[in-house]
């Protein structure tokens, strides 16, 4: 069953008088748990892929389906209802919320979600630090957690409210290769253990082990899919 | 919310100086706004606590004969005295206000003065208003208890500077010039019984009397009252309710006469009405009463003239030129008083007034009717009583005039020039509070914080610049973060609050803290002693300190208004930053 179903997906971008064509026509399916990685170089439209898939940007053209959820006509309470309750974000620079501790920031997309009680919030994230290894880092700041320890709780985050899709933005780019290996290791246990889907970004060769399958997109079009 | 609170709260905290440096803005606007309204709510409350209570009390009943204002005078003082016991129950002193310009004498020295009368141990004088004598007064020779002495002949008490000006010392003997209330100019001795320090400027103005003394001089009978003020527990809540009542209280009876009418040989009981000469009285006495003879202007017009009816005319045999009198008993005197009245007009049968009954002009029927105020009474029985239906009713006149309630000084002040224009010869009655009395004074409370909040709102309008600067440099700094909460889930609105929410929190601690500060001021400021001397600005000091009087409404007010003006200031940066893209946000880089 097709998670995110991808046809004629074309973006482009007005930079100065310029436009630029970020996606060209892609189409792509993907399957719900899987765990699928989209390598380029950079400029070759990975982030936009991501960000499109994510309902955080928006496509001049073509059919994006999530979660069975023709995205392109949501409105924008609606995307933001889509990326709240089925989309898990992991970006390469942590995006951690300074003012609030590591359980604080995994509290925070069930919190929006209105849903639970503080109790059943509290519980599902210290669930979640637990998992991540991060449970004496509870109540520190981001500030007082090394980079591995942050990609930690923003993994916690992203996968707090059971989404459908977690997406990673070059999760590794910030980090040294050993801590890069331990969150990518975690990524992989978490699509396991949590059933998530997972589609990670990378230009690292090395990381590709690590997917179910790899996408790889030059000059924004899908050059080949294993 | 809970969680946005504890965001936007955390983000104050965590841009410290500049939440520091705005806050102490916001914080020092409110504090000049708060000192600034409490001083003129001070002001305020030190002009009618100290000064209006005593100039006019919390309601005053004030009497004018003749059109002339200095002639304050009602003849039945037990009757207005019993109105206000049924009126205004819980009234606590009603006291008898004197005030008259003199021209004083001392020793080879004169001077304008204000005869006042007074009675500080009177009834009804609890301890604080002892206290507050006490304050008003150092006496430095004698003390207002010689004011009562009877061995002393008229005492009077003078103030440190007046008695300088009249070049007296205590126990001297000085001479004052002065009209009494028959309108006769009078000269009397005085001796200087008591000099005192005043607390303020206008305390040095007058020369004090006894009440009793001051009764005497001017020519007050034992019946005869002059302005009343009433001391009521409670001015604030009740004066002007108290007023009202009061007013409709006063509403007067009509004025009757009854007595005996000798013609030639013969003595009919009779009662006389007055027939009152304003314009629409008369027009209405004209078209109602068909004036056989003349017209009613005409007779009004003429010294002692009256209107009979035909039918009392025929019974009688009275016409026009001859003259009647008419005995009537006082009710205060047991002698009867006799007028003399010369028959003017006649009136046609059928106009209301057929029966033992005589119109007299007003001049003559007011000066008969207060020179020896009669026994009886419109309520009574006596020969004749008009019919209240009957048009002519509103031509006639009542024991006294009370003239409208007035709103505030102005009014005040217009009415009185209109009464002394129109010469009424009724005593007009006019009751007023503390309020229209001193309306000017809340005008000046109005105008000092008017003043205030414009220079306020042009600092706030300093400070909401550096609001909405702040605000921009925060959203810039914060741009990847709106992203990243944006892409997260956060809803736009979600997004603007927690800008809203953190501007008004910092709105709110730094106008509490500026609530606190101004409090801090005025404890200070308020322990400062200033000597006024004859400084006529020392009469908004209280024993030489300055007075303020903070109100939990303003401040309440102030609080919301800041927090409001910040909030609405905040919007419009908020709500940009919560219409970034979640994506451009997030590739956003400083």
């Amino acid at each position: 069953m097709n998670i995110i179903e991808i046809r004629n997906l074309k973006k482009n971008y007005a930079l100065g008088k310029t436009t630029v064509y970020a996606l060209r026509g892609i189409d792509l399916a993907i399957e719900k748990g899987d765990l699928i990685s989209i390598v380029g170089p950079s400029g070759s439209g990975k982030t936009t892929l991501l960000n499109v898939i994510g309902c955080i940007d928006n496509a001049t053209e073509g059919s994006v389906k999530v979660s069975d959820r023709e995205i392109t006509k949501l409105n924008d309470r609606q995307i933001t209802d889509m990326r709240l309750h089925h989309i898990g974000f992991i970006f390469q620079t942590f995006n951690l919320i300074p003012v609030l501790n590591a359980l604080e920031n995994v509290e925070f997309p069930l919190l929006l979600m209105k849903k639970q009680s503080k109790n059943e919030i509290r519980k599902r994230a210290e669930k979640l630090i637990d998992e991540v290894g991060l449970r004496d880092y509870l109540k520190h700041r981001p500030a007082e957690l090394s980079g591995g320890q942050r990609q930690r709780v923003a993994i916690a985050r992203a996968l707090v409210t059971n989404p459908d899709i977690v997406l990673a933005d070059e999760p590794t780019a910030n980090l040294d290769s050993v801590t890069g290996e331990q969150i990518l290791n975690l990524m992989k246990d978490m699509n396991r253990i949590e059933q998530t889907t997972f589609i990670f970004s990378t230009h690292d060769a090395n990381v590709l082990k690590y997917a179910n399958s790899v996408v790889k997109i030059r000059d924004g079009l899908i050059v080949k899919e294993a | 919310m809970d969680f946005l609170f504890t965001i936007s709260l955390r983000n104050l905290f965590r841009q410290r100086r500049r939440s520091i440096l705005l806050g102490t803005a916001i914080m020092f606007g409110t504090a000049i706004l708060v000192l600034a309204n409490a001083f003129a709510h001070g002001i305020s409350e030190v002009l009618f606590n100290e000064i209006v209570s005593y100039v006019a009390g919390h309601v005053s009943v004030s009497f004018t004969k003749g059109g002339n204002a200095n002639n304050q005078i009602f003849h039945d003082g037990d009757r207005i005295r019993a109105i206000i016991k049924e009126r205004v129950p819980s009234v606590k002193r009603v006291d008898e206000a004197i005030g008259v310009f003199a021209r004083a004498i001392g020793n080879g020295k004169a001077d304008n003065v204000v005869m006042v009368g007074m009675d500080p141990s009177g009834e009804g004088v609890d301890e604080k208003e002892m206290e507050k004598y006490a304050k008003a007064f150092t006496f430095i020779n004698g003390s207002f208890d010689n004011l009562g002495d009877s061995t002393i002949e008229n005492p009077v008490g003078l103030s440190v500077e007046k008695a300088k000006a009249l070049n007296v010392k205590y126990g001297d003997v000085m001479r004052v010039r002065y009209t009494d209330i028959h309108g006769q100019t009078q000269a009397a001795r005085l001796t200087v019984a008591t000099i005192y320090k005043p607390s303020n400027v206008f305390m040095s103005v007058p020369i004090f009397f006894h009440v009793k003394t001051v009764r005497r001089l001017l020519g007050y009978g034992p019946h005869d009252v002059p302005q009343l003020y009433l001391i009521i527990d409670n001015p604030k809540r009740d004066a002007k309710r108290f007023a009202d009542s009061l007013h409709a209280g006063l509403k007067p009876p009509l004025a009757v006469i009854d007595g005996d009418l000798s013609f030639r040989s013969e003595t009919i009981a009779t009662t006389l009405l007055c027939l009152r000469t304003d314009s629409a009285s008369l027009a209405c006495a004209d078209s109602g009463l068909r004036l056989i003879s003349q017209t009613a202007n005409d007779s009004a017009n003429r010294k002692k003239s009256v209107i009979v009816s035909s039918a009392f005319a025929a019974a009688t045999g009275m016409k026009p030129g001859d003259t009647c009198s008419v005995a009537f008993e006082g009710k205060f005197d047991s002698s009867r008083a006799t007028v003399r009245l010369i028959v003017t007009a006649i009136a046609d049968t059928g106009a209301g007034i057929d029966g033992n009954v005589v119109l007299v002009n007003e001049k003559d029927f007011y000066k008969a009717f207060y020179d020896t105020w009669p026994k009886s009474t419109a309520a009574g029985t006596g020969p004749f009583r008009p019919d209240t239906t009957n048009g002519i009713y509103k031509a006639l006149g009542g024991e006294w005039l009370l003239v409208p309630r007035s709103s505030t000084t102005k009014d005040m002040m217009k009415l009185y020039r209109e009464i002394a224009q129109k010469g009424w010869r009724a005593i007009v009655v006019d009751v007023g509070s503390m309020y229209e009395t001193a309306s000017m004074v809340l005008n000046l409370e109005y105008a000092l914080n008017l003043i205030t909040f414009i220079c306020v709102m042009l600092l706030f309008f300093i400070i909401l610049i550096g609001v909405i600067n702040t605000l921009r440099m925060t959203i810039r700094e914060r741009t990847r973060e709106i992203g990243t909460v944006r892409a997260i889930g956060m809803q736009r609105v979600d997004v603007r609050n927690s800008f809203l929410i953190e501007t008004g929190l910092l709105a709110l601690i730094s106008a509490v803290v500026g609530t606190i500060v101004a409090f801090a001021a005025m404890w200070g400021l308020s322990r400062l002693t200033f000597k006024a001397g004859e400084n006529p600005l020392g009469m908004l000091l209280v024993d030489g300190h300055l007075f303020f009087a903070p109100t939990a409404g303003a401040i309440v007010f102030f609080v919301v208004l800041i927090v409001g003006i910040a909030v609405v200031t905040a919007y419009f940066p908020a709500r940009r930053a919560a219409k970034l893209s979640a994506a451009d946000a997030l590739r956003h880089f400083e």
